[in-house]
Parts: structure tokens; sequence; C-alpha cells
């Protein structure tokens, strides 16, 4: 039914070796020369506004240079609306014609029958599958390929941590809830810890909640079911949650914070410390450049020393199956796909590559990447809610039981079988 | 229905005379000519209201439509599966209290800022100084109300840094996401929003009231409440029941401000159903129950928009 | 004796001002705070403890927003929908109230019951077939489905509105456009609609803001930018992946303006249509 993306695995491998990759360049894109019509594909993402301005624009403009007979209009919005637009998009088919994607959507829009199957659409233009990091594949069949992907680690912002007399950022949930509470001990509405637990957008589960269970070797899920129930490693997470929520070591109004607002805690030094996307970097320094913030792995269970998850998101690819040009479509997707195409947008939005073979170079740049190469490096990639059906859903309905145990309305017991319950449903 | 009702009412209607069965027979020759006029109307209305009507409800007797091509009838099922669903209930309870709590604030504000507004002792320009700023929070879209809310009502906002200053509290209060004070919240928020109309209205409505009506009460020696109580309320009940019932219509469909600034939560204490109705649609991808949401809330309204509709005619 | 007089009227005026003062924070403050804030850098929006006047005064808020097309776009998109549709609406509405005033024929009744419960349709209700209807009749992302759509949710309104307004002004008006033997609409466009100016005038304005605020349907029927309005816009702002509030005040102020502009300008006319309209609607 799904794949956790397996081949992205590989990809860490490839990126510490260096192929030699121009031979893959030329392949995505043929030129024709013949006066065949022009036509115009669309292509919807919400990276344009998180890469810096109009370096994905510039991209596209050699895409069209190199195929005189495509034009490629950008939709481009913030994350949630390019979300709500997909969706409403599948149910009435007017989807563009390539899609970014999250793995979160993959499964529903696929049941839908909105997307194209891309083994095909890549074998039609000879596209060497075998140089993708991952693939999701929902039967069988690849409907998403993650362009690039994105970890999530632990910002520290270091003035606030030094304040409080933190000289070393977090290991393990000790030192974690230890430095949370140091930090919110300054007073003058500083806390040590923000998480998103917004409704609006629930992401925040997977993002700040979940991961803590995946980065000390934990899982929610039991042979693709969920597993909430008489499960140690959730329990202990929520548990240990609650503790520094009792403890007042969170920032206030999390039931209603998203993740925008998370980062603008950070960067205003509202919050010491939160779990985020290594993209959001570039926004960060430019919002303000005299914040000093470092990044680490994220805090394990005391004493966990086994191989942990690294929580990832990625900008994801697909065709639309309404598609009037499923050819020019593929060609695109090709495109992005190749190496040293793939390479630059890692390096634009410092993530990591989706095509095996690419080599950014900002790894090696900057000091800040190369720990975020090396927290990379100790684990394994896990996102478990990346081709789950109704994603979005069971994170919402974790949420709101997780709720209802932080403000002690329920107990931990509780909120897990409620969860539990809620998410068989789904499955 | 609401045909069904308007007929019934005419059958009440006394037997109409001769004479003018005779002038509607000879306008009936003529009647090309009204629905000239009002073709445009029809048309519209016909395509992108009664259309969607239809497909909406018949969305709510189907399984899974929209995302498979051939959905399966299946009666009511869905109305049992939303009525006994526990979110769907919790909606609908903070929907009363939220609609409740806005009509009764709005017609109290309304009512109380335009009998002030329009106070004979207040200088003209002093009136329009005031009328113009309690207007204000009418020309402001749901978007903008929503982010200024969330900005006042912050942890650390300035509301709570005035009420600390005032000593009214001790620690700031997350008033919207606390779920003790959410509801209230974004009633509070609604109430902003909504008054100025009503206030608006009831302010045409007081003006419109004859003067004589007032001097003959002050030569009877009537104080300012008794006229209160014995011209202006009477003189305006028309427009406070018409009012009333349009501001529960629009209040029990609120949606983007809510989902703007709590998103339904925290846990559940802001779910109403215009949010239920989205998430349904938009976050779990059941149109048909999300159709069935929509369609309670759509005979909920019709039933008062029949109640609105007879009271218009009783007034013309 | 009059001085007495005076002195209690005094007195009474400064009750009422009193008595005024409270509400008008309640209605004024958050306006307030909302200027406020779009002039001060981000930074100073979350000083604590707050400051309604900032030494980083800047108008660059208003500039970066100036400055970005895209954004521009949003507000052209804003008025130029908002006064498509209140033209459109008044031209359709009128002629229809003006039917339902003056002429007997069948079904009036009905058609007419009809209207007034359109208007409790709930808007959510529609979003999910409209998605459907209007991507069939090739509207979607485009100013005409927003027109349309918006000119449906104005229409039911704006024909009550005016046909009790009709219902007020004296029907020898027009049957003596009828003598000198002028038609039904010259009577209506020659006389009655020049004297009507109040009424319409009030539900030119209420169509213009329903337009300039509505916020579901123009986020579900656009799809790209350069089709966006401004409360979608705002919420983009919202949506990026850090707040920027002094921009989003700044949007917001800026949003608010025309219609508080608009709203000066046609006070008088707005309270005196207002007057005719409700009573006898």
């Amino acid at each position: 039914m799904r794949s956790k993306g397996k081949g992205f695995l590989a990809s860490r491998k490839a990126v510490t070796l260096t192929l030699i990759a121009t031979a893959a360049m030329a392949l995505g894109y043929s030129a024709p020369a013949q006066a065949a019509p022009v036509v115009t594909i669309s292509f919807s993402q919400w990276w344009e506004p998180e890469l810096p301005t109009g370096a994905l624009q510039a991209l596209i403009n050699t895409f069209q240079t190199q195929n005189p007979t495509i034009k490629v209009k950008l939709v481009s919005g913030p994350y949630s609306a390019t979300k709500s637009q997909t969706i409403a998009g599948a149910a009435t088919g007017t989807m563009s014609d390539v899609v970014g994607l999250d793995g979160a959507w993959v499964s529903d829009l696929v049941n839908q029958g909105a997307l194209a199957n891309l083994d095909n659409s890549l074998a039609r233009v000879k596209f060497p599958v075998a140089q993708l990091a991952g693939k999701i594949k929902i039967h069988n069949s690849t409907y998403m390929i993650p362009v690039v992907n994105y970890i999530y680690p632990l910002f520290t912002n270091d003035d606030l941590l030094a304040k409080a007399g933190v000289t070393s950022a977090p290991t393990n949930r000790t030192q974690f809830a230890a430095a949370a509470k140091a930090i919110s001990g300054l007073g003058g509405n500083v806390k040590g810890w923000v998480i998103p637990l917004s409704q609006t957008n629930p992401n925040g589960i997977q993002n700040d909640i979940m991961s803590l269970v995946w980065a000390s070797g934990g899982s929610m899920l039991k042979g693709g079911k969920p597993n909430l129930t008489n499960n140690a490693a959730v329990k202990s997470v929520v548990t240990y949650v609650k503790s520094l929520w009792d403890a007042g070591s969170i920032t206030p109004g999390a039931f209603t914070l998203s993740e925008p607002d998370k980062v603008t805690e950070f960067t205003n030094g509202r919050a010491g410390m939160m779990i985020d996307s290594l993209s959001h970097i570039t926004q960060i320094k430019a919002a303000d450049p005299a914040l000093h913030f470092s990044i680490h792995a994220l805090p394990v269970a005391d004493g966990y020393t086994g191989k942990g998850g690294i929580p990832y998101a990625s900008w994801g690819i697909g065709i639309a199956k309404t598609s009037k040009y499923p050819a020019q479509a593929a060609k695109l997707v090709a495109y992005l796909m190749s190496a040293a195409v793939n390479t630059k947008l890692s390096d634009l939005g410092h993530a990591f590559p989706g095509n095996t073979t690419s080599v950014p170079t900002w790894v090696t740049t900057d000091p800040m990447f190369k720990t975020a190469f090396t927290i990379y490096q100790s684990g394994y990639p896990a996102n478990e809610f990346t081709g789950l059906p109704k994603a979005d859903d069971l994170m919402l309905k974790f949420d709101t039981p997780f709720q209802s145990y932080l403000s002690g309305q329920i107990t931990v017991d509780q909120l897990l079988a409620t969860a539990q319950k809620s998410w068989l449903a789904d499955f | 229905m609401s045909i069904t009702a308007i007929k019934a009412e005419k059958m009440h209607e006394p037997p109409a005379t001769e004479v003018k069965s005779f002038m509607k027979r000879k306008h009936a020759k003529r009647s090309f000519e009204p629905l000239l006029y009002l073709s445009p109307t029809i048309i519209l209305l016909l395509v992108l209201m009664v259309i969607p009507v239809y497909l909406v409800v018949q969305y709510s007797f189907f399984d899974n439509v929209i995302i498979t091509q051939f959905p399966k009838f299946v009666g009511l099922r869905n109305y049992l599966t939303v009525l006994q669903d526990p979110t769907f209930q919790i909606a609908i309870k903070n929907t009363i209290w939220f609609t409740l709590g806005s009509v009764v604030a709005h017609l109290v504000l309304g009512l109380g800022f335009s009998v002030l507004l329009n106070s004979p002792s207040l200088g003209k320009f002093s009136r329009s100084i005031f009328r113009m700023i309690y207007i204000l929070p009418w020309i402001f879209t749901v978007a903008i109300v929503a982010i200024l809310w969330r900005m006042l009502l912050d942890p650390v906002g300035v509301l709570n840094y005035l009420l600390i200053r005032l000593g009214l509290i001790h620690v700031g209060v997350q008033w919207l996401s606390s779920p003790k004070t959410a509801l209230i919240a974004v009633t509070v928020i609604n109430i902003w929003a909504g008054y100025p109309f009503y206030m608006m209205s009831m302010l045409a409505g007081i003006q419109g009231i004859s003067k004589d009506l007032y001097e003959s009460a002050r030569v009877d020696g009537a104080s300012w409440w008794q006229s209160f109580f014995n011209i202006t309320l009477p003189q305006l009940k028309p427009i406070i029941i018409s009012m009333s019932i349009l501001d529960i219509i629009w209040t029990s469909q609120q949606f983007a401000m809510v989902w703007m600034t709590t998103g339904g939560g925290p846990i559940t204490s802001t779910q109403m159903i215009g949010i239920y109705t989205y998430q349904q649609a938009f976050g779990r991808y059941e149109f048909a129950l999300a159709s069935t949401s929509a369609v309670l809330l759509l005979l909920f309204s019709i039933f008062l928009s029949v109640i609105y509709s007879r009271l218009q005619r009783r007034r013309d | 004796m009059r001085k007495v007089q005076q002195r209690a009227r005094r007195r009474q005026k400064t009750l009422v001002i009193l008595a005024l003062i409270p509400g008008a924070l309640f209605a004024g403050f958050p306006v307030l705070w909302m200027f406020s804030n779009s002039f001060k850098s981000n930074s100073d929006i979350f000083a604590y403890p707050p400051k309604l006047f900032s030494k980083t005064f800047s108008w660059s808020a208003y500039s970066a927003i100036f400055g970005d097309s895209e954004k521009v776009r949003f507000f052209i998109n804003s008025y130029g929908i908002a006064i498509a549709v209140t033209i459109l609406t008044l031209l359709v509405s009128i002629p229809a109230a003006y039917t339902f005033s003056r002429f007997e024929f069948r079904f009036k009744k009905t058609l007419n019951g009809i209207i007034i419960s359109l208007q409790g349709i709930p808007p959510i209700t529609l979003m999910i077939p409209y998605f459907a209807l209007i991507v069939k009749l090739h509207f979607y992302n485009t100013y005409q489905g927003l027109i349309l759509t918006y000119m449906v949710f104005t229409l039911p309104y704006a024909i009550i509105m005016l046909t009790g307004y009709f219902n007020t002004l004296p029907r020898e008006l027009d049957e003596a456009v009828k003598i000198d033997g002028g038609n039904a609409m010259t009577a209506l466009w020659k006389v009655l609609v020049p004297i009507a100016i109040p009424g319409i005038v009030t539900v030119g304005i209420y169509n213009f803001m329903i337009c300039w605020n509505e916020f579901l349907f123009a986020l579900t029927l656009t799809k790209t930018n350069e089709m966006r309005t401004v409360p979608v816009g705002i919420q983009l702002l919202m949506g990026q992946h850090a707040y920027k509030w002094n921009e989003m005040m700044a949007m917001s102020a800026l949003g608010c303006l025309p219609v508080l502009v608009l709203f000066l300008f046609f006070q008088r006319y707005f309270v005196g249509g207002l007057t005719s309209g409700s009573v006898k609607a």
C-alpha cells in the first residue's frame, strides 16, 4: 500500500559518493526542433514563496528555453492554500498539469483517481528511474516523486540558551525539559518550547510530536495499522509533553498556533526551541539576521543509543490524470529530477536531493548545513504519515484528544484509546 | 418547502372579488412584460442557486460523491451518520450558543447605540463623529477581523496587558486557545463585527418614527423610559423581528472567521456546523457527509426564511 | 429658569457622551491598534509592554505592499469585481423590483416568496456543487465566475430592498408618464430611478460591501494569484512561513480605507435609504 521512502534512504549514501552525473543531465529533456504548436502547462506548488525570490521562475525559464514548444505557468501559494486547491482541483478535474505534492495527500488523491501513474510518464521521456531516491507508491504504481527532502531538526536560540545558563544543546529528554524550564524562567514572555497544535492545519502532530517518537526509534504503526494503545514509545512521548506543559515550559496559546506562528515565535525571540523544517532557515535569517541560532538532532529518550528516525517532509511532484499534455508534463518532471537541476533546487532550498546522483554544494559550504548533514547521516528518514489515507484527518483526530489530555480533561490512556479508535475507522 | 408554505397561506386569503379577478385576467395577457423584466433575475437564480441546491440535496443521498464516478444511492444513511456523530452534536450545541449570544448582543448593542446616537441632546458634530466610530467594525472583511483579533487576544497581547495593568487579572488569559474561553472569544469577535449593521437599521427605524408620538407622550408627562417602552420599542418591533431572523440565518452559518481564529478548537470548543461541513469536505473528502450537514443547515434556514417571509407579507 | 434648562441640557449631553465612550472604545480600539501596528517594525509589534506609538514609525510596510505588483493586483481585482457586481446587480434588480412593485401577474407572490427565502440559503451549502458548476461553465478562475456568484448573493436582498423602496413612491408618477405616451421602462428609468437614488445608493453600497468582503468563494473559485482578491490575499500573507504582522496590518488598513471613504461620502444617503427601505420592505 505505501512506501516509506525506502529509496530515499539510499540517497544519503549516494550524496556522500561523488558521482559523475553529467550523463544523466541531458536525459530529462530533448529539444524538439519541429515547429510543433506551443502548449502551456500549469505547475502548482508552494515552493516558489519558500525559495529565494525569482529562483524557481529562473529554473522554469531555462526549461522553456530548452523546450520552446512548452510554456509553464507557475501557480504558487502558501502550503495550506496549495493543499486545499489541490483537493478542490482533484474533485472538479481542475488540478494543474503538474502538481506539487505532500506525501500526506497522495493516498487520497489516488483514491479519487486524480493522479497519473508516473512509472508510465517517466518511461515515456526515458528518465533513468534508477536515479530516483524515492518513490511514493500506491498499489505498486508510483504517484509521487520526492523532488527534494527536508529534515526537521531541533532549532535552538543560542542567546536565550546562554542567558538561561544552558551551555550545550539538549540531547535527551531530561536535558531538553531542563533547558525548556530554564528558558521559561527568564520571564518576559519567553518560553522554552513552542509547539503548534492548531486544528486548522494539524501537522504539528506530525512534525513536533510524533517526530519525538520516531527520533527514539519508536513507531505509531504496526504492520501498517495504527498502534497507539499499548505502545510505550508513543505513551512516553505524550506524557513527556504533558510534563513540560504542566511545568509551564511551552508557549501559551499552543492550541491555536500553526506552523507560521511557531516560526514567528522563534524568530522574534519568544521561544527558545522548536522542531522545524530546514527549509525555513533562509526565512529565519532574512527575518532577523542578528538571531543566533543553531540546529541539532532531536532529543531522544534518556539512555537511548540506537539509531533514530529523522522526521522529514518532501516537496513531491505528480502529474494530474486530467492533464491534456501528459507528455509535456512528464518532461517538466524529468527536468526537475535531472541531476543538475535537482542539485540547484537542493542548493536553493537547503534540501536533500531527490536524485541520487545530485551532489548539493551547500552541504560543504555552510557550517550549519554541515551539521544538518551529520544529523541526517546519524539516523534514518522517518515520516509515518506519508502515504496514509486521510493523513491530515489522522493528525486532527490525534490533535483533538491530545488537547483534552493536555488540558487535564482525560487521561493518557483515554487519549490513546480515543485516537486509536478513530484512526482505525479511517484505515 | 417555502413554496408550499406560501401556497398554504394563499388559501387563507379572503376570496378575490369579481373585479379583481377580471383585472388579473386582463393583466395576464400582458404578463410577458413582467416576465421580461424578471427574466435576468430568474435565469441567474435558477442556474446558480436552484441547480446547486438541487445538486447538494442529491449528493446528500449518495455515497462517496465527487471522488467516485458512480456514487451509490444510500437513502437516509448519511443523515443518520451525521446526526449520530458526536462531533456534529457538539457543533450544533456550539452553533446555538454562538448564534444566541451574537444575536442577543447585536440587538441590545444595536438598539442601545442607536438610541444614544439619536439622542436630541447630542450635537450634530459629535453625532457624526460617534456614528463614524461606531460603524467602523462593519468595514472590515472577515480575514482582517480574524487577524486583528488574533493579535489583540494573543496571550501576551495588548488586551491581556491592559487587563493586567488594570488589576483585573494576574496572568494573561489564552482567550482563543483555552477551551474555557474560546467560544466566548469568537462570539465577542462576531458581536464586534456584526452589530453595526443592526445599529444602522435601528437608527434608520428610529428616525422613521413620527416625532408627534414623542411630543404627545411628553405632553402627557411620560418619562424617557416610558416613551422608550411605549413608543420606540413597539414601533421598531417589525425591524427587530426581521433583523433577528436574518441574523440567526447569517450567524448560524458562520465559517471563515471561526476557521481563521480557532479552526474549531481548542478540543471541540468552537466546533460549529460551518466548520464541520468544511472539515468533512476538505479534511476527510467526505463530500456526501458535508452535503448532508449543509442540507441540514439549509433546512433550518429555510424554516426561518418562511417565518421571515410571512412576517414580511404581514407588514405589507 | 432658562439657565436651569440649559444646564440640564448640557448635563444630559455630557451623560450621553459618557455613555457613548465605552462603546466607542470597543468599536474603535481594534481599528486604532491595526493602524498603529501597520507603522511599526515587525519586532516592535512583539514588544512587551505593547506600545500604541512606537519610535520606529515607518511606512515600510505600506511601501512593501505597493512595491509588490502581486499585492497591488489583489486590490485591483477587488475593486473591479465589486464595482462590476454593484452595477450589474442594480441593472438587474431595479427592473425586477419595479415589476414586483407595479405589476400584477401570475405567480407574483410565489416568485417573491422564493426570492425572499433564497436569502436564507447558507453560502457554504452551495460551495460543494459550485465547484462543479462553475468549472462546467468554464468560469473557474475567472472574473466572470466570481461576478456571477456574487450577483446571486446580492440580488435577493437588492430586489427586496428596492421593491420596498419603490412601494413608497406614489404610483401617480409613473401613471403620468404613461399618459404622456411613455412605457413602463421610461417611467422607471426617467422618473422613478432619479428620485429613488437614496435607496439605490444604499443597496449599491451594501452590494459593494458584500463583494469586497467575501472570502469563501473568492478562495475556492480562483486558483492563480492574479485572480485573488484582497481578503484572500491577506489570508495568503498569513499562510506564509512567518508572519509579517506589519504588512498584514498595512494591507488590512488599505483594505478598509476604500469602504471607509465610500461610507463617509454616502453617509447621508445611506441612512436615508435604510430608513425607507428597512421600515417598509
